[in-house]
């Protein structure tokens, strides 16, 4: 009895410095995009100072970017690129998983060390192979061709996600359906699927975000302007033109640019995060 | 009940196609390459064997490039499951605005890995960075970060570390969550002190997650890339390179196709060599409950 009234005063003591702690973490976190935005509202001449704020805010910066066609531009493709992706990925692995985790197979049981494997195969030393690849299909410079690449790439993981949360469904629903006189197609999307919701909002966040943030391949692939993403914009507007560099323009771009995801966050961070919780028990 | 397995392992062809065409020619086709002299456009490939391999055992920035792959893959590691699990072991006690503080933590892997090195850039900068205007309040010096290679490499390593920290920290936190309340109290009763306690009874039912986190770690950091390219674009002098960047810039800057494919098989077996064995030690450690 006494070990357990002593339990919670001890709690009690050592809770400021959980928030001591927190707030230094949270400090440590916020800095970097405080740095961008104080950074975005400054002039060429000011730049030199990042913590205090400015005496002048400088809003022509963001008046630029705004103006600046190349950042919608930039957001189009990535819209479509990420679209495309999410409906391919999502798609194609989540009814693979499914004919997987059903059949029984060794494959089931081995799904993890081959998607292990895969990636442990550093996408970059593939870029001579994909590069090759993807001129003879004529997908350089191809919105489309992207993301099939993207897509396809996610495949594995998403794939694996799906065969630990399939597993998890009784197999008597599949029977029920069976005996009912649906095919496996039909027993997939009318039963599985519907089962799969949570999973599968958490991954088509995932693959928007990883495929939103991708830098390597349309760096390669993407080389016409008309085709970049938002990301190679901002890339293009930090390296500045003609040599000439314009730091503060540069981070307004990158704020504007940042915002779509950030928004996405904000509203969903609660959904992402209990998602993620979630498929790493699994 | 044959014919039904056979319509669900027909479900598997997209995905089978796709990674046939998208990650099985470029994976055949690179090792290929590997055996060619090859600039990477032109008509003319040389076969020539292993000899791109034995070159790399003779490339003296091949091997200064491992060793920076190493501190990306085992420094990220370790940075990121301390930082993880310190940061889970916070969340999971009872605190208000917990779960603000949780996705504030979370947010910068929202955050594309080129987008924050572009921004890192300015902490680390040698005139005018945060760090070094920090620095000046108290009236000290500014520090170049970026001098020397092992410098800006251990700079790229904890800029990825502190960025993908996130990952770990929810790992653990599902670990953490899952260990039912009641086996910490038994233990407690029994007279373990908090850290007894987390050593004895928290540490070994997070095995699980530890596995986890460490593989995705050690992978992640072995094939880091973009982070390094936006906050020290490899330099000083090719110093910071990481085995992803080294492939990039023999294929399309030093023209040697051959060559950088031979250094992606390389880097392959490196990561499946390290991370196997790995894997296999903490499974064996796995607790049942």
């Amino acid at each position: 009895m006494k070990v357990k009234a002593k339990a919670p005063a001890s709690l009690n003591k050592s809770k400021w410095w959980y928030y001591l702690l927190a707030i230094v973490f949270v400090l440590s976190y916020l800095l970097p995009i405080y740095v961008l935005l104080n950074l975005s509202v400054r002039t060429v001449q000011t730049m030199s100072e990042t913590l205090p704020l400015p005496r002048v805010f400088n809003w022509n910066n963001y008046e630029r970017a705004i103006a600046n066609k190349d950042v919608w531009m930039g957001f189009i493709n990535s819209i479509i690129i990420a679209a495309v992706t999410i409906v391919l990925e999502i798609t194609v692995s989540a009814l693979a998983a499914y004919g997987v985790a059903r059949s029984n197979s060794w494959l089931t049981r081995s799904i993890r060390t081959i998607n292990m494997l895969i990636m442990m195969i550093p996408g970059i030393a593939l870029l001579v192979g994909t590069y090759g690849l993807m001129v003879k299909l004529g997908m350089v410079n191809s919105l489309l061709g992207l993301a099939l690449l993207s897509g396809t790439g996610g495949i594995p993981g998403t794939m694996f996600m799906y065969v630990s949360f399939v597993i998890s469904i009784p197999q008597a629903l599949d029977e029920a359906a069976s005996i009912d006189g649906a095919g496996v197609i039909r027993t997939f999307f009318r039963i599985i699927l519907p089962q799969l919701k949570a999973i599968t909002v958490t991954r088509v966040i995932m693959t928007a975000v990883g495929s939103w943030n991708n830098y390597l391949m349309p760096m390669f692939l993407l080389t016409n302007k008309a085709k970049y993403t938002i990301i190679l914009v901002i890339k293009a507007v930090f390296a500045g033109s003609n040599g000439v560099k314009d730091v503060p323009y540069a981070c307004a771009t990158c704020a504007i640019g940042l915002l779509p995801i950030i928004l996405l966050y904000l509203f969903l961070q609660r959904f992402i995060i209990e998602g993620q919780l979630d498929s790493s028990v699994k | 009940m044959k014919k039904k397995r056979r319509q669900y392992l027909m479900l598997t062809i997209p995905a089978i196609l796709l990674l046939a065409l998208f990650l099985g020619v470029p994976l055949v086709n690179g090792i290929r390459v590997s055996l060619y002299k090859w600039n990477g456009y032109s008509q003319n490939m040389r076969f020539i064997g292993i000899e791109n391999f034995v070159k790399a055992f003779q490339d003296k920035l091949f091997f200064k490039t491992l060793g920076n792959t190493m501190i990306y893959g085992f420094g990220s590691t370790l940075f990121q499951n301390i930082l993880g699990l310190s940061t889970a072991l916070l969340l999971n006690q009872k605190f208000k605005g917990r779960n603000a503080v949780r996705a504030i933590l979370y947010m910068p892997i929202m955050i594309s890995g080129f987008i924050m090195g572009q921004i890192l850039y300015f902490f680390v900068q040698m005139d005018g960075g945060v760090f070094n205007e920090m620095l000046g309040w108290f009236g000290i010096a500014p520090v170049y970060w970026t001098e020397t290679g092992l410098k800006a490499t251990i700079v790229c390593m904890i800029a990825n570390s502190w960025q993908y920290m996130g990952i770990c920290m929810i790992l653990y936190l599902a670990g953490l969550q899952g260990i039912p309340d009641m086996y910490r109290e038994a233990a407690r009763l029994d007279g373990a002190g908090p850290m007894q306690v987390f050593r004895h009874v928290t540490l070994p039912l997070l095995i699980p997650s530890i596995i986890s986190a460490v593989v995705l770690n050690l992978i992640g950091g072995f094939k880091m890339y973009d982070v390094i390219v936006a906050l020290t674009g490899g330099g000083p002098s090719r110093g910071s390179l990481s085995l992803s960047y080294y492939i990039q810039l023999l294929y399309f800057q030093d023209e040697k196709a051959g060559y950088a494919s031979a250094v992606g098989v390389i880097m392959f077996f490196v990561i499946l060599v390290i991370t196997i064995p790995i894997n296999e030690f903490l499974k064996r450690r796995e607790v049942e409950y």
